[in-house]
């Protein structure tokens, strides 16, 4: 048989196959069950509210926070210079810029920590890096930051001395005050426009 | 599983000596093919030799195939893979110096290596030619740049551009390239030459 007719007897049905079947559209994931594991286990994902809170007095142009709670508690009172990215929203296209890149810190927060959390797996498992999630959550940042407790007398000076950046991170961030006022002072001027993504980043290489 | 280098399955290190070993392989099969050789690469221009248009075609649709067949059983993810950012002005313009120089050289720059490993006189001379043409596109880049740069049209794929899916347009190529056979093989019957 000749080699030309050999090869269009391979490669048509081929073809034909590869015409046929719908492209392959599932990403694979990256981790294992077991290296999640690993990871869940070191805690490594939790950014505590004082990194956040310094971060933000000093305008660490690195750190984003990400808002990952509904629309409307997002409306009602979020972090400064947070953006909104809805759990439920959170593989729609416009956001994977944000969510997938090598150069800012993103922190997931949001009232407690689940809500966070569910957020950071997703994205972990897509093989996104530089994701966090707010230790505690919002709750916590309440607690901590923005109200923090006078420790006792007896308390080590590590305790005082924490007490004593809590309390000035939490003035400097408008808080110290009951929390009501806090919502009113970061109202919408606080909300940066998600710009949607323009096109999926590549991996360069090739030739 | 794949790009391994993107997927930190292999290193960056690893994949410069794989891809050392390939080339290797690459440079062994052009020049037993005979591609080596300047009046047969330019055959294809004057029809009596189409070697090069079969060969690079077979490689691109076999490549294609398996590619397309990789992504369907989930092994690459070809949304990872590299693809060369369209700047249809300068592609063109590019084409057209490649193709002159080829017709008058004999050689494409991988081939002229190819003729110049078994000393191929005229390899060598090409590839001076060559190294001229990088100087002087070198050290006149701010002249170039505005054409060089010029239509930026990301990195597009004809079959998204021709709104089919990548199997479809697949099949596609490999009917043309397989009719293109047909016409190449009559091409060298009409104009054959003796001796080269």
């Amino acid at each position: 048989m000749k080699a030309q007719n050999l090869l269009a007897l391979i490669l048509i049905p081929m073809g034909l196959i590869i015409a046929a079947v719908p492209p392959n559209t599932t990403k694979p994931y990256k981790l294992t069950a077991g290296e999640l594991l690993a990871e869940v286990n070191t805690r490594s994902q939790y950014v505590t509210p004082e990194t956040v809170a310094d971060m933000l007095v000093n305008k660490d142009p690195t750190l984003r926070l990400i808002d990952v709670r509904s629309s409307d508690e997002f409306e009602k009172f979020s972090l400064p210079g947070a953006v909104n990215i809805p759990v439920a929203d959170l593989l729609s296209d416009k956001y994977t810029e944000i969510l997938d890149q090598g150069v800012k810190m993103n922190v997931f927060y949001s009232n407690g920590t689940i809500a966070a959390n569910e957020a950071w797996m997703i994205t972990r498992q897509l093989g996104y890096s530089n994701n966090f999630v707010l230790e505690g959550g919002l709750n916590y940042w309440f607690d901590s930051i923005m109200n923090p407790q006078k420790p006792d007398n007896t308390s080590p000076d590590e305790e005082f001395a924490k007490y004593d950046f809590r309390k000035s991170a939490g003035m400097a961030l408008g808080g110290g005050a009951p929390v009501q006022a806090a919502v009113d002072k970061t109202a919408p001027s606080s909300k940066p426009a998600v710009k949607p993504a323009q096109k999926k980043k590549k991996a360069a290489g090739g030739c | 599983m794949g790009p391994l280098v993107v997927n930190e399955i292999i290193t960056e290190n690893t994949n410069l000596f794989l891809a050392f070993i390939i080339g290797i392989g690459f440079g062994f099969v052009l020049e037993s093919s005979g591609f080596s050789s300047s009046r047969k690469l330019a055959g294809v221009f004057y029809g009596y030799d189409t070697v090069v248009l079969k060969v690079f075609f077979t490689a691109a649709i076999t490549g294609m195939l398996g590619l397309l067949f990789f992504s369907l059983f989930g092994w690459i993810d070809l949304s990872l893979v590299y693809v060369n950012p369209t700047f249809l002005p300068s592609a063109i313009l590019g084409g057209v110096i490649m193709g002159l120089g080829f017709i008058m050289g004999g050689y494409c720059p991988g081939t002229s290596f190819c003729g110049a490993s078994i000393g191929k006189i005229d390899a060598l001379v090409f590839i001076g030619g060559l190294f001229l043409g990088v100087l002087i596109f070198g050290l006149g880049y701010d002249i170039w740049e505005g054409i060089y740069m010029a239509g930026s049209m990301g990195d597009p794929k004809v079959s998204e551009s021709l709104g089919l899916s990548d199997g479809v347009f697949g099949l596609l190529l490999i009917v043309v390239a397989l009719a293109m056979f047909r016409v190449a093989e009559w091409a060298e019957t009409k104009w054959p030459r003796e001796e080269y």
